[in-house]
């Protein structure tokens, strides 16, 4: 008889939803009270947020909008509009936005976004910035361009911090204070600092139970709980949500109580991107498996080393130290990203290795070659999933479900042969 | 001239052969420079040989093993052959970030089959503020540096300026060569155009200025044959070079370039260097100019849209053709921006995609006789 498998959700994570959904509607109305407003990719947005400025962030924005299942629709406008089906499809989601608000296209009021007094060109990759370009081309919105070099490996720290601290400190402080018409708020990027470091500290405390076996949480769990590690950052509330995360993954910890039911049966690692517009979509799939994405390198970007945070002195040199010395950036280059999952293997327990290929983002690199070194090192499968972040049209169910199927197929025969220590 | 034409057209056809015969020959190193952006005078300078790497010649199969079948011919083709050991006669690489894909190739190459010397770069964005120069010049004394260590020499500070003279004399050269195609088009075909400028990128640049200046009087003697012919300027082919079978199906289709706007083309020989007092400083200058507008970097100030515009009118060309590679961000993120302002400017623009293994070169046959039917008619 075939097992059946099912997920078990936690309480704390339905929580989520409100939060978020409160955060993109204050920038959605914050025109009507007469608040500024900036669109950033990357992280910088924190600096707005320092200015009282409402901000969006572009990974974020595109996450909820496909989470929300509004993505598709904004893509066809997008493609309506010229845009062609190989390009990102943040990027296309974010032109298909710009233009449903510029001709009054009809689209879900609650994603909506209002256009921009500024646009934060985070340069993590160049698209980021190309779609600050097309935007500044299709409305004239001021740029500030800040580049996010992701290292190419970790002695680059040395000479890429002061590279990007001088970057904030000479461009886009600036320019926010241009903009607000008011000194830079040292003192409000502190406090947001303060927030951050207590939740992703927390935070930690709850990763940790992903080591546990069986896990009492999932990573579609983690993913649902990102926002206040990431674009929530410094709002008060994000303390409290891991708080009762961790409160209850203690107690189904002490009852041992798996977040697959009836059992975990095996534990995969699930690299790159999170597939937001199709989270409930493959979180069916792995469980009909008995499969519990218990870790990937995506997780690992939202501020993995919370103790580096110093709100006390100058917090834009911490903040910069955060992202690198920190390894917020770079998990995606192969160097970095190859030592993380090496560490994350045994410690976690890894039965085998699902990378998530985005068809439209090339950001985690070298991952064949990451599988391949991986697989022969730990003896333990691996797949690439080819699909996409948000658009359906990228990719064909049928094949991954076959390719799912030969996968836990595989690694069923191998869990003998696993070597993680 | 057909001697000369000769070499340049089997050098870019198999720069295999080509680049490695040149190393046994002189017994010097061999470095491969991502393209577009880094500067290959530094290279020079050192006594080795800087060489562009290019788009290979056969299609992609160990390579696939190693790199997303959707990643573009550039990044795989190189994979490709650095897995097959055609390439071990490269003693050195050099990369950095152009786009996402160009940053597949360096780990994927070091993590797999590291070259003898390696070196990732980073070169920053075009985007206003001193500290992007700065950071420039510094990545750019790091390069030296470590070519230094490669080359086991000090490159001097005279041997700097003399290779910055030889690239300037060699850009000026290609310059000519350009204006002469404008003012008698059709007198040099756009394959030999290319394999003109392509094998500048893979031999000794004073060797291919020697070679030119031979060939520009010659040239210079050949009757125009672009009667009738529709003028247009090719654009795009970023940072790899277009399929000659493309470039003669152009031209069979009743066109004739008079410009271009690609990479193996004149957007390589684009800003001569202005000697300065730190040669270093005077190469990052050159880094920075903002024209021709490159959507690598992040420049949103100078549009390329505009830019291919005024190319057009410059040169009276009637249209243009658009070469998209398959799976090339910055040309797909820039596109609908250069179609709506060709639309806008009432130009006609046709976009054909080009991807590493030919498709169906009878379905572009169709499409560029249509296009040329359309100016035609609106003529």
């Amino acid at each position: 008889m075939v097992q059946e498998f099912k997920l078990n959700r936690l309480e704390t994570t339905r929580l989520m939803g409100p939060m978020v959904d409160k955060h993109w509607k204050e920038l959605r109305t914050a025109k009507e009270r007469g608040e500024k407003v900036a669109w950033c990719s990357g992280v910088p947005f924190i600096f707005a947020y320092a200015m009282d400025m409402k901000c969006h962030f572009m990974a974020g924005y595109s996450a909820y909008c496909a989470g929300r299942k509004a993505g598709e629709h904004v893509l066809e406008i997008a493609d309506s509009t010229g845009e062609l089906p190989d390009t990102c499809s943040y990027h296309r989601m974010h032109m298909g936005m710009a233009e449903a608000v510029k001709r009054g296209i009809p689209v879900r009021e609650d994603v909506v976004l209002p256009i921009p007094d500024l646009m934060i060109a985070g340069r993590v990759c160049p698209e980021m910035s190309h779609y600050a370009e097309a935007l500044y081309r299709k409305f004239g919105i001021q740029v500030a361009g800040i580049e996010l070099m992701t290292p190419y490996q970790e002695s680059d720290y040395e000479f890429l911090e002061p590279y990007l601290e001088r970057q904030f400190k000479e461009i886009l402080i600036p320019t926010l204070e241009e903009i607000c018409g008011k000194p830079f708020d040292y003192d409000h990027m502190r406090e947001i600092l303060r927030v951050l470091k207590k939740t992703a500290t927390i935070r930690n405390d709850c990763l940790e139970y992903f080591k546990k076996v069986p896990s009492p949480w999932t990573l579609w769990d983690y993913g649902v709980s990102l926002a206040p590690v990431i674009y929530l950052m410094g709002k008060p509330e994000t303390i409290p949500y891991y708080e009762k995360l961790r409160a209850e993954l203690e107690e189904r910890s002490k009852k041992n109580i798996p977040a697959i039911l009836p059992e975990e049966k095996h534990r995969v690692f699930w690299d790159g991107w999170l597939p937001w517009g199709f989270l409930g979509h493959f979180s069916r799939k792995l469980t009909s498996y008995g499969a519990n994405p218990i870790s990937g390198r995506y997780p690992w970007e939202m501020f993995p080393r919370p103790d580096l945070i110093d709100p006390e002195g100058d917090p834009v040199h911490t903040f910069v130290k955060a992202l690198y010395t920190g390894t917020m950036l770079g998990n995606n280059m192969a160097k970095p990203g190859l030592s993380l999952i090496d560490r994350i293997i045994p410690e976690y327990q890894i039965d085998g290795l699902i990378f998530f290929t985005a068809k439209s983002c090339r950001i985690w690199k070298s991952q064949l070659t990451i599988l391949e070194k991986m697989e022969r090192k730990y003896g333990i499968p691996g797949l690439c999933l080819e699909a996409d972040m948000a658009d359906p049209k990228m990719f064909s169910d049928a094949q991954i479900d076959t390719r799912l199927n030969a996968f836990f197929e595989v690694l069923e025969a191998r869990k003998e042969k696993r070597r993680w220590v | 001239m057909e001697k000369v034409m000769s070499r340049f057209m089997e050098l870019s056809t198999d720069p295999y052969a080509g680049v490695a015969k040149w190393k046994e020959d002189t017994g010097k190193k061999i470095i491969g420079c991502f393209p577009m952006r880094i500067p290959e005078e530094i290279v020079h300078a050192s006594g080795m040989l800087p060489v562009v790497m290019w788009r290979g010649n056969e299609a992609v199969t160990l390579g696939h093993s190693y790199v997303h079948n959707f990643n573009c011919g550039l990044t795989r083709s190189f994979i490709d052959d650095v897995m097959k050991d055609k390439l071990d006669f490269m003693d050195g690489m050099i990369f950095y970030r152009s786009c996402l894909q160009a940053e597949e190739i360096p780990s994927t190459i070091e993590l797999n089959a590291p070259p003898r010397h390696f070196l990732y770069l980073y070169l920053p964005p075009l985007y206003p503020g001193a500290v992007f120069r700065d950071f420039l010049i510094q990545q750019l004394k790091k390069m030296k540096e470590n070519l230094e260590a490669w080359a086991g020499k000090e490159i001097t500070e005279d041997a700097l300026n003399n290779s910055i003279e030889v690239y300037n004399k060699n850009r000026s050269l290609l310059k000519r060569l350009y204006e002469l195609r404008k003012r008698k088009p059709g007198t040099i075909r756009a394959r030999e155009m290319l394999a003109i400028v392509h094998a500048s990128m893979l031999m000794d640049k004073e060797e291919h200025s020697k070679l030119l200046g031979s060939l520009l009087p010659e040239l210079e003697d050949r009757e125009e044959v672009a009667d009738g012919k529709v003028r247009v300027i090719l654009s795009g082919g970023l940072c790899q070079t277009p399929h000659t079978a493309i470039l003669d199906l152009i031209e069979e289709a009743g066109m004739v370039v008079v410009d271009d706007d690609i990479y193996i083309g004149s957007r390589y020989f684009a800003n001569e260097v202005t000697p300065g007092n730190d040669p270093l400083e005077s190469l990052a200058d050159r880094y920075m100019k903002k024209t021709p507008p490159d959507p690598t970097m992040g420049d949103w100030k100078t549009l390329w849209s505009d830019y291919m515009v005024d190319k057009v009118r410059e040169n009276n060309a009637k249209g243009m053709v658009s070469l998209l590679v398959k799976f090339c961000p910055p040309h797909l993120c820039y596109y609908p921006d250069i179609k709506r302002t060709f639309d806008k400017e009432g130009i006609p623009e046709v976009m054909i995609e080009v991807e590493h293994e030919v498709v169906s070169v009878e379905q572009m046959r169709t499409r560029l006789q249509a296009f040329v039917e359309v100016i035609r008619g609106g003529a």
